[in-house]
């Protein structure tokens, strides 16, 4: 039974957040719960990659069957008393490694392209290696969806320009200001979305004052986000000293007037303003965007940048998945050569071994040999075995490097039937289903099955 | 085709590929385009400097025999002086606005017609010293052209809330300013020395002071708006799209000067 890389997953894409919430796991849980499903027996491989938007376990195993029973047995025992069964999806073979490279690559992410969940597949792929439940198969997806996400940013749009208001205000602020350091920002009022926006402009380095009416609020908030409280009766006196103001208030009608703020401007001179109005209804006259070195974005200009970032994200999407269907066949090309390998290298130890079996017959007859005419027999028979394999290996090799993946492996397994091969890969189940936490020695063995394969290429060429 | 008529064309061309490539980083923001863009300013800088060498050895001109040899020594330093500053304030995205500065005074140089050397009595110590500051001037103020430029366009941009496509790749109004005001604050004391040294010759030999030619008149101009923006940066403030107006406006003054001056040689005059 052949073994294959196999995704279970719950995503944003259809999975309710009170599901998904259940699911969410910290580090140390992943560990455990890794650890368990691998010891269930079913899975060869497995990492378990659990974010606030999708729990996906990827594993190999030669038994689907068991291996889907214990992994949603996995998924219902955390989700419980929920039942997940509808909200799963499954993916085999390259459709399972085409949803990682997706997945790795923001293509599947809940935001088109956010950057986040490439971090995330790392950790769940570090996290697995340090369990010891990762092998040639999984190793290679990951580290080759992780090269196919870098692809995919460098060569599309697919993560170019901010779609987050706060990210969009903070390029704004730099497309005025460019360095941030120092810069002093100014919330006014208060909520979840100014506050992300104030926070990413001082994780850059800015300075920041908070204005609110009550004052209990607004020392809170300045202690929570390292800045310092002022009274809304400072307002003027701030915005004269601000460089980016942030305004959110629950306030019926303008806290920041056209008035007030041909004031402030006098009082700044030349110095440019930016501000961020997040409240609705508004809380910055709109004729202010008028004024002299003043810039002012509400929620609408922010949203349209966003929208149209997006849009570039979308049309970048298209690029991004040929890029991954490119991958993805070249990761099946690799698939196909780890069964023919062994199967080379067992084809050529077949005929050997008969080779010198005959040789060694033919010995007693031929009486004694001088060393020279030992020699001349022993290159007699490696020539044999070159010859004789030479036109089928070179077309077996022909065969898996062309074409689709998966092509060439007829002929593989034709000839391991006709000559009773018995070849054991990552990509086939072992003979003996037992299960051990990692295949940790089938990279050594592959690499021992290339260097074989390698050395009898050579001798073919020689002789 | 001459060899210096060859190695002429050679450096236009260099010019104009180099502000394509400059061109379509800014408006597509492409990195291979700007790398594009800077190799081939390199070569058109080593094809100029091989330009003016061959004139001096082959022609027996040095760079400042007439109107039109300082016009290709102007171009020359407008080149150099980009491709170092864009090196350390890391704003290649401006060669979209000075290649095109470089390639036109350059081709402005191929009009070349039957100028008349300067006189032996107009040549003194004193003219390579004018030649000198005026040109190191005015290539100061041709790069704070450039960022006062690429200032409007940012500015406008950022008011038309049109923050996505193309010109994304412009520097912030911050950096453009304080780097406009640097060059101009470079520009400015040169540039007066140019005009100082300017005066002080024309008065002796005979001039009069008081009489302005056209090409003088520009070059007041100039020194008037560049005054006017560091005086108002100082007393007032001053910064943003005023001064990058003003900058603009002397810039081109004082490339109306050498067109004044332009015209009277080939005038004859």
């Amino acid at each position: 039974m052949t073994r294959e890389i196999r995704v279970y997953g719950l995503s944003h894409h259809g999975t309710p957040v009170s599901v998904r919430e259940r699911l969410a796991s910290g580090e140390h849980r992943v560990i455990d719960d890794l650890g368990r499903l691998v010891d269930g027996g079913a899975l060869d491989e497995g990492v378990l990659l659990s974010t606030c938007n999708r729990v996906e376990v990827v594993a190999t195993t030669s038994d689907a069957r068991e291996a889907r029973r214990q992994v949603l047995g996995y998924f219902n025992q955390r989700a419980a008393p929920e039942r997940v069964e509808s909200y799963v999806y499954e993916y085999d073979g390259l459709e399972a490694v085409k949803h990682l490279f997706r997945v790795a690559s923001g293509l599947d992410s809940m935001v088109l392209g956010e950057p986040q969940i490439l971090g995330q597949v790392k950790e769940a792929y570090a996290t697995a290696t340090k369990v010891g439940s990762t092998g040639t198969l999984l190793s290679r997806c990951f580290d080759r969806s992780f090269k196919v996400a870098k692809r995919v940013r460098s060569e599309t749009g697919l993560a170019a320009g901010n779609v987050s208001i706060s990210s969009i205000a903070c390029e704004l602020a730099e497309k005025i200001f460019g360095d941030l350091v120092r810069r002093r920002v100014l919330l006014v009022g208060a909520g979840k979305m100014s506050e992300a926006a104030a926070r990413s402009l001082t994780a850059r380095g800015a300075e920041l004052t908070v204005v609110n009416r009550n004052p209990e609020r607004a020392r809170s908030l300045a202690e929570a986000c390292g800045g310092r409280p002022r009274p809304l009766e400072a307002l003027a006196t701030e915005l004269a000293e601000a460089d980016v103001v942030i305004s959110s208030t629950a306030k019926e009608g303008y806290v920041i007037t056209h008035e007030l703020m041909q004031g402030v401007v006098k009082m700044r001179k030349f110095r440019q303003l930016f501000l961020i109005d997040i409240a609705v209804p508004r809380d910055i006259d709109p004729r202010v965007d008028g004024l002299r070195n003043v810039f002012l974005y509400d929620m609408d200009d922010l949203k349209r940048v966003s929208h149209a970032n997006m849009s570039a994200r979308e049309r970048a999407a298209s690029d991004a998945e040929a890029i991954i269907g490119q991958e993805v066949a070249e990761y099946g090309k690799w698939l196909d050569s780890l069964e023919l390998t062994p199967t080379i290298v067992a084809l050529r130890n077949r005929v050997r071994e008969v080779v010198l079996r005959e040789k060694d017959k033919a010995l007693p007859r031929l009486g004694s040999l001088d060393a020279r005419q030992a020699k001349a027999l022993n290159g007699l028979c490696e020539s044999i075995v070159n010859q004789l394999l030479h036109a089928p290996l070179t077309r077996l090799k022909q065969d898996s490097s062309s074409g689709e993946p998966g092509d060439g492996m007829a002929l593989v397994e034709a000839v391991q039937e006709l000559f009773a091969l018995d070849v054991d890969t990552p990509g086939r189940a072992a003979p003996d289903p037992s299960k051990s936490r990692a295949a940790a020695g089938e990279r050594e063995s592959m690499a021992e099955a290339s260097s074989e394969l390698a050395t009898a290429e050579s001798r073919a060429r020689r002789s | 085709m001459g060899l210096l008529t060859l190695i002429f064309s050679l450096t236009g061309l260099a010019y104009a590929a180099s502000c394509g490539l400059f061109f379509v980083h800014l408006t597509r923001g492409k990195e291979s385009a700007v790398r594009g863009g800077t190799r081939l300013l390199a070569a058109a800088i080593a094809t100029h400097a091989a330009y003016l060498a061959g004139d001096f050895l082959l022609e027996n001109r040095d760079p400042t025999a007439d109107i039109y040899q300082v016009l290709v020594l102007l171009s020359l330093l407008i080149s150099v002086a980009f491709l170092l500053s864009m090196r350390r304030a890391r704003l290649s995205v401006l060669g979209a606005f000075i290649t095109p500065i470089a390639l036109v005074l350059f081709l402005s140089a191929g009009l070349r017609g039957s100028v008349p050397p300067v006189p032996e009595g107009v040549r003194s110590a004193l003219l390579p010293v004018h030649i000198a500051v005026n040109v190191l001037g005015i290539v100061a103020f041709a790069l704070a052209f450039a960022t006062a430029v690429a200032y409007v366009i940012q500015e406008k941009l950022l008011r038309s809330k049109q923050v996505v496509g193309t010109f994304q790749r412009l520097p912030s109004l911050d950096v453009l300013d304080s780097f406009g005001l640097k060059l101009v604050t470079i520009g400015f004391p040169l540039f007066t020395l140019g005009m100082v040294s300017g005066s002080f010759w024309a008065v002796k030999l005979g001039g009069d002071p008081t009489h302005l030619t056209t090409g003088q008149g520009f070059a007041v101009l100039a020194w008037v708006f560049f005054a006017g923006v560091l005086l108002s940066r100082a007393a007032a403030g001053w910064r943003g799209r005023r001064a990058a107006i003003g900058t603009m406006l002397g810039f081109l003054c004082s490339l109306a000067a050498l067109g004044g001056y332009l015209l009277r040689s080939a005038g004859g005059s």
